[in-house]
């Protein structure tokens, strides 16, 4: 099986605050990829690693075989790797259209053509500002936004926060779609129950570290180590 | 009386023109790079020098064709070479940066081009008045309006039809989401603060046409400039353009009828903004 992302020993900071020590990571390709974990366990900080966005101290990733560890943000995207951010950071000034104009065009099948034939509800508001969308809209649309890089990677944080639970199967059932179409997954998510079901390996994060690393499956059939796992935060995560 | 009025309400618009070309610049990079570009009117006399020196060879309209684009050109220069690099770091730096370099273009240009003022010819036939009434609107002054018109309408085309001006738009609220949708910001804030520097050049040439040379000639701009924009909302292109002429007619006004006033009126008009509207204008939908 070979990965699409690895990452080794991350040690990763904000100015003096020690966020990562030393996370591993290994994402196969073409399969959806899940890290769970409390709220502050540095799952966030990780993605934000991975994409340059706040570049790790120590360690070394290597994205499609290519070291990407010193790499700025535009250079990780450029190499078909996309990233649907924490909060969905559409952009308000601009309409709908126009946010889908924002990503460099990368060869492939989607075009903002064909991300309108996915997503009706965006081709309906397509010259609203993005202020004034809903919540899954927003969502919808940052992940239409990462989907026009034509992305091999797909690294989504948090996708279904905040959203109403049939917005949420629709946001589960578009990225299984993903998976179905080769490209690789990275999802952080909140949602234990929902990602746990969609995911073929899982992370799960504590302070910074990873408390454990595995099959989906097994977690899922596992439901004393899941609740120990969970029993690891301080707060529990949401099983529904 | 009313041919007065008409006159100080023609030359505001013009001043306001002037100072809606500079406050848009100084508005699009203090917009996305967070500097404040106290080196503006330095560009703006590099413009106007510029021109001045090629026009015996390439002529007046070949002077206002490349002397801004020449302009640009080292906008692109000096923010590569030294504005990037204090990108990210307390304001003091970029503060302290160009107002070195303000000081730096207005030393070079006089040791260029010398302290005392230059003529700038401009054609004939568009200096000769409209018509016998209208004796102070010269086809200079109405060409001046057009272009600059013509100009930041090109402007708003390309900030609201292109991928470039897009992704200058989504960079002024949100940069780094920007960058992870593969764009270089780096090349995204050299590229918008040649934008600016090109319609700083323009500024100059055209001044230089109406007012003559001298290395200050950018300094009587900039002030009324940032006014420009507090009125209009900074951020917002529309208000900015807005803010330049209002302010610009307003001093015109003033200049006849209570000429001691004529520049406090615009800092009185500032005053009054902020303190009924204190996002300016039309600042209030966010940045552009
Ligand atoms: N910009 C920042 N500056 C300083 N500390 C931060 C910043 N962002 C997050 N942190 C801290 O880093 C830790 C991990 O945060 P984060 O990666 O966002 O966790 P998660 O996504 O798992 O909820 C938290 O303790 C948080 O307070
Ligand atoms: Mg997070």
């Amino acid at each position: 099986m070979t990965s699409a992302l690895t990452a080794r020993g991350l040690q990763t900071y904000y100015g003096k605050s020690h966020i990562l020590h030393g996370v591993s990571l290994e994402v196969p390709e073409g399969k959806i990829t899940t890290i769970l974990g409390r709220n502050g366990a540095g799952k966030s900080t990780t993605l934000r690693s991975l994409v340059g966005l706040t570049p790790a101290r120590e360690g070394a990733i290597t994205i499609f075989g290519k070291e990407t560890t010193h790499l700025p943000p535009y250079a990780i995207a450029e190499m078909g790797v996309g990233f649907v951010p924490e909060g969905r950071k559409i952009f308000a000034n601009l309409t709908v259209e126009e946010n889908l104009k924002v990503p460099v065009e990368r060869p492939g099948s989607w075009t903002i053509a064909t991300i309108f034939d996915l997503f009706p509800r965006l081709k309906e508001r397509r010259n609203n500002k993005g202020r004034q969308l809903s919540g899954g809209e927003q969502e919808m649309l940052s992940i239409a936004r990462a989907l026009l890089l034509n992305p091999k990677l797909m690294i989504l944080d948090e996708p279904s926060q905040g959203l109403a639970p049939l917005i949420v199967r629709e946001v589960f059932r578009i990225i299984t779609q993903m998976r179905a179409e080769g490209i690789t997954v990275l999802l952080v998510e909140q949602n234990v129950r929902m990602s746990l079901e969609v995911a073929d390996q899982v992370y799960v994060l504590n302070d910074g570290q990873v408390a454990y690393a595995g099959s989906a499956a097994d977690l899922r059939a596992d439901e004393a180590l899941l609740q120990s796992l969970a029993g690891v935060s301080a707060e529990k995560w949401e099983i529904e | 009386m009313s041919q007065l009025i008409l006159l100080a309400v023609v030359n505001g618009l013009i001043v306001g023109a002037f100072y809606a070309l500079m406050a848009i610049g100084l508005s699009l990079i203090m917009s996305l790079s967070d500097v404040i570009n106290f080196a503006h009117g330095g560009f703006l006399a590099v413009g106007a020098y510029l021109a001045y020196s090629m026009t015996p060879y390439v002529g007046f309209w070949g002077g206002l064709l490349i002397a801004p684009v020449l302009t640009a050109g080292l906008g692109l220069l000096v923010e590569k070479v030294l504005i990037s690099r204090v990108y990210g770091r307390d304001p003091l730096y970029s503060l302290l940066l160009t107002f070195g370099l303000a000081f730096i273009f207005e030393d070079v240009t006089r040791y260029i081009w010398g302290a005392q003022g230059l003529p700038y010819q401009v054609p004939g036939w568009l200096m000769s008045p409209l018509s016998l009434s209208l004796f102070f609107l010269t086809g200079y002054r109405v060409f001046m309006m057009a272009l600059i018109m013509v100009v930041v309408g090109a402007l708003f085309w390309l900030m609201t039809r292109t991928r470039l001006g897009l992704r200058i738009r989504a960079g002024t609220l949100d940069l780094e989401t920007v960058s992870i949708l593969g764009v270089n910001v780096r090349v995204l804030r050299n590229l918008n603060f040649g934008i600016g520097i090109y319609l700083a050049g323009l500024a100059g040439v055209l001044a230089a046409g109406q007012l003559g040379l001298q290395p200050t000639i950018g300094d009587s701009l900039i002030m009324p400039s940032f006014i420009a924009i507090i009125i209009g909302g900074l951020g917002s292109l529309t208000g900015t353009l807005l803010g330049g002429l209002m302010i610009g007619v307003a001093s015109g006004l003033a200049t006849v009828f209570v000429p001691s006033a004529s520049e406090a009126v615009m800092y009185v008009m500032m005053a009054v903004v902020l303190l009924v509207r204190p996002q300016g204008l039309l600042g209030e939908e966010g940045r552009f």
